[in-house]
């Protein structure tokens, strides 16, 4: 992030300089900086409402209904992993209806059970790896925040991306659940 | 439609199961403003940046020479910085978003993919290492690569499923 930002802003000063632009830099930025205050009152809207309506959603057990139907896949995920097992599925419950924010506290709480009862502390058990590539893949019901933010910045149709990021994060899934079961069953196996 | 359908059924469901409906919304939105907080000075420096590479014309220089290989790739160079953040920056990539919202809007060819491309892609490296660093483990084995290739799939398929579902450019 640091190289990105520091190549962005020299490149932009070499340019201007170079095409005689550089009375331009400091309103440039300026105005760039100022535009961040704008896009983050379109953005405020979204978080505060869908935090609001999915903080609904999971004190009527809508997220824990969610991990209840997920439990038949983790059993193949993550087949030495009792102890974890609850915090791992509302993590990825939380994952699916876009509240990354909420699952990160239940995904390490799953990381400190699995490590507790690693043998070999300090390498990552296959239950860990297959935990963080599946979050890497994050299979997406419902982008609610997403959507909220489409809707702040004036979209007729908010709602319009939801079937295609579903399409598209399901197949990164599938790819990622695969490539979980390549890494981990040989091992298994031989244990 | 199906957005108001979804509120209502989760309003009803949630009043079945005798939620606190006002109480829950306040504590979820509550923890919306520390979030807001922390975005908003990664959208300054973000949005700063990226405003003088487009009015310095270093944005234009860098698409000029770069376009044939984004026109073989078949991406917009609108949509490059998204692309390029994503793994690193949770917050990085909702600038680039609105930055792709602003100059186009959301309902731009260029808007609808950078959604698609956000909403099916994950914050990859902060995960791995807030994750990992939080237990103290050191080798993580085919965690990275794996988690890569799940990352790549996700831009192709999502540059795939936006020129279906929204047309080629």
């Amino acid at each position: 992030m640091n190289i990105v930002i520091l190549l962005l802003l020299i490149a932009g000063i070499a340019v201007s300089l170079v095409f005689g632009k550089a009375d331009g830099v400091l309103s440039a930025l300026q105005s760039g900086a100022a535009s961040a205050v704008e896009n983050i009152l379109r953005l405020s809207g979204a978080y505060l409402l869908w935090m609001g309506l999915l903080n609904i959603a999971e004190k009527a057990g809508l997220i824990g209904a969610l991990s209840h139907l997920l439990s038949p896949v983790l059993n193949l995920l993550f087949p030495n992993a009792k102890e974890a097992r609850e915090a791992i599925s509302m993590n990825l419950a939380a994952n699916m209806l876009g509240m990354g924010n909420a699952a990160t506290p239940y995904g390490l709480e799953a990381m400190r059970l699995m490590e507790q009862s690693n043998p070999r502390g300090g390498v990552a058990t296959n239950e860990m790896c297959v935990l963080l590539v599946v979050n890497a893949s994050c299979l997406e019901l419902f982008p609610a925040t997403l959507v909220g933010i489409r809707s702040g910045f004036g979209s007729a149709a908010p709602s319009a991306v939801v079937l295609p990021t579903l399409l598209s994060s399901l197949c990164s899934t599938v790819v990622a659940v695969v490539l979980c079961l390549l890494f981990t069953r040989p091992c298994s196996s031989r244990s | 439609m199906f957005i108001a359908v979804l509120i209502l059924a989760l309003l009803l469901y949630a009043a079945v199961r005798r939620v606190n409906v006002f109480e829950a919304f306040r504590e979820g939105a509550a923890r919306a403003i520390p979030l807001l907080k922390t975005i908003l000075p990664t959208l300054a420096v973000f949005s700063a940046a990226m405003a003088l590479f487009r009015e310095s014309g270093a944005s234009e220089l860098l698409a000029s020479v770069l376009s044939p290989v984004f026109r073989f790739l078949g991406v917009d160079p609108a949509l490059v910085p998204l692309i390029l953040v994503r793994p690193f920056s949770g917050s990085g990539a909702l600038a680039a978003l609105t930055d792709v919202f602003a100059q186009y809007g959301p309902d731009s060819r260029i808007g609808l993919t950078a959604s698609v491309l956000l909403g099916s892609s994950e914050t990859i490296f902060y995960t791995l290492a807030l994750y990992f660093g939080s237990v103290g483990v050191k080798r993580t084995r085919f965690a990275v690569p794996a988690a890569l290739l799940a990352l790549f799939t996700s831009i192709v398929t999502g540059l795939l499923f936006s020129t279906l579902f929204f047309g080629a450019r």
